[in-house]
């Protein structure tokens, strides 16, 4: 069996059990499990951006509440459509903004690397927020009402739990497909070195231009889910800058450039803040900054670099002829 | 010159703020030939490697290659139509293997990833690398890195690869294995054009040599001839008792 049949095997089975869960946990873990799906899709999303091609965006939020307030805008409008059809319509509604919206801004933006694409992007974001907030129409001030979409006989809570499970594998298996890609090889010869990848006949625009469009498409539409399950929007509970912040912690954490890194990092950030260090209330995000600062001291290519490392520890040990 | 040259490099100019770094170069490259650029630093050859690549656009003049300009083309369409550039300074995607480096250039250039897995295995053949597959490029030699440079740059199916200063900074036994490695290309159907400041390598391995000095073409020919040069001799080898 190759390796990649194997992690298949393994994504599937724990894939399994991770529906399962919502069967066993209180209520209270199953919304912390809600969290950490929508942080490792949007993790992910953020990845084939800022991990693949290493234009890493300090402003994805923008996408996220581009995708929920477009969504919401729309759905409120369409009265007589069933609720089964909202979600859906809601989920193409988003994307498609957020396609055109990175699509438009690609072209300047992709301009600029590191740092200043970074920080392009946090500019981006706020505009976005702003817009939305001063806006009448956006209603991104007052907030925003979803209509229901959850049939009457589910419990909210396990429906978009297992929603955002369903939304996570997609994403992580676009990633995955992109990744194993002509186009994804591309992208990993970007992030190492853009000028000598172009020199090979990368065609570097057109590879980091759909890159970012893919990835905003797939952070709006977590962005349509995510609204839906608050129910109730506003500008500040979606262009939200520590989300923009974490979705960099969450390669950082698990593994800059690989495809599980922003999953277990997302998975790890959000049991520890919410479930550990959110008993010490007041100190709870000195502690988080505090571990965050360790972590990264510690293990700078992240868990994944880690456990690769310690592989490879283990190899060379093991290739020692014994005395 | 009776073929058809694969690259013709007509009447280029390059200028800097009103600096000229090429000034109305012309000269033609005859297929399955290596040819050495020579000249002091400053000279412009690795401007004329950047503009044939397409890497920087001239202020004049054209550039030719198999029948069809290419003076204002991207530099990934050059790569994809069949020129490969390896650098001065190495290169390398430092976090990937040295058959992933390589397996990037078979996926792209003109390889287009037409039997990925042979092209790959091909040029890291015909650099003598072949035997570091699995090595990171990290752990590279400065040797080593130069022969992934051209391994790399050959993966694309290139017919024209453009080697810059590849013999720098290596020792006599690594300047004649890397003068083997450009003679097996060459042997392979590719033609070669050099920049190199070693002048016993570019004497044994060149069929011409074009010298440019202050950014004019002020040389070009067979390498005795070449070296017996007045001009040449003034502009950069210089006398025995200087």
């Amino acid at each position: 069996m190759t390796r990649t049949s194997s992690l298949m095997l393994l994504t599937v089975a724990v894939a399994l059990l991770l529906a399962a869960l919502p069967l066993v946990l209180p209520p209270f873990y199953v919304r912390v499990g809600q969290l950490m799906l929508y942080s490792a899709g949007l993790g992910v999303a953020w990845a084939i951006l800022g991990g693949f091609a290493g234009y890493a965006s300090f402003g994805h939020a923008a996408f996220i509440g581009v995708g929920a307030f477009s969504a919401g805008l729309v759905e409120t409008r369409l009265g007589g459509v069933p609720p089964a059809l909202l979600l859906p319509i809601g989920i193409v509604v988003g994307g498609a903004c957020c396609g055109v919206l990175s699509a438009v801004i690609a072209y300047p933006l992709l301009r600029l690397r590191g740092t200043f694409f970074a920080i392009a992007m946090l500019g981006v974001s706020n505009v976005c927020a702003e817009l939305t907030n001063n806006v009448d129409f956006f209603e991104g001030s007052l907030g925003l009402t979803f209509p229901t979409v959850v049939p009457a006989s589910l419990d909210p809570a396990i429906f978009f739990y297992e929603l955002f499970l369903v939304a996570g594998l997609v994403v992580l298996l676009i990633a995955w497909k992109i990744r194993d890609s002509r186009f994804g090889a591309g992208l990993l010869s970007i992030r190492e070195d853009e000028d000598t990848a172009r020199m090979l006949g990368v065609p570097t625009e057109r590879y980091k231009r759909t890159a970012f469009v893919i990835s905003a498409i797939l952070t709006g539409i977590m962005g349509v889910i995510y609204g839906h399950s608050l129910g109730y929007i506003t500008t500040d509970s979606v262009y939200r800058n520590d989300t923009n912040l974490n979705l960099i912690v969450y390669s950082l954490l698990g593994g800059m450039g690989t495809l599980f890194g922003p999953v277990i990092g997302a998975f790890l950030l959000v049991f520890i803040t919410q479930v550990i260090l959110g008993r010490l209330l007041d100190f709870h995000l000195f502690a988080t900054g505090l571990l965050l600062a360790f972590l990264v001291l510690a293990a700078p290519g992240g868990v994944i670099g880690l456990v690769r490392g310690w592989r490879q520890r283990r190899k060379r040990t093991g290739a020692v002829p014994a005395e | 010159m009776s073929e058809t040259p694969i690259l013709q490099v007509e009447r280029l100019s390059k200028s800097f703020r009103g600096l000229a770094a090429i000034a109305d170069v012309s000269f033609a490259i005859a297929p399955g030939s290596i040819t050495s650029i020579i000249g002091p630093n400053g000279a412009g050859k690795s401007t004329l490697f950047n503009l044939v690549t397409g890497y920087l656009v001239p202020t004049a003049g054209e550039v030719t290659f198999r029948d069809r300009r290419i003076t204002r083309l991207a530099t990934n369409r050059i790569a994809e139509l069949g020129i490969a550039r390896a650098f001065q300074i190495a290169r390398p995607f430092r976090e990937l293997t040295v058959s992933e480096n390589v397996r990037i250039g078979a996926l792209f250039g003109k390889a287009g990833a037409r039997d990925v897995a042979a092209t790959t295995m091909r040029g890291m053949t015909l650099a003598s690398i072949a035997h570091l597959a699995d090595q990171p490029a990290n752990s590279l030699t400065v040797g080593q890195l130069r022969h992934l440079e051209i391994a790399r740059a050959i993966a694309t199916r290139a017919d024209l690869l453009l080697a810059d200063e590849p013999c720098a900074g290596l020792n006599p036994t690594e300047t004649a294995a890397m003068i083997d490695v450009l003679r097996q290309i060459r042997a392979s159907g590719v033609t070669v054009v050099l920049v190199e400041h070693d002048m016993p390598s570019v004497m044994e391995v060149s069929d011409r040599i074009l010298v440019l000095d202050a950014g004019r073409l002020i040389a070009d020919g067979p390498p005795q001839a070449v070296s017996q040069d007045a001009k040449v001799i003034a502009a950069y080898l210089g006398t025995p008792d200087e």
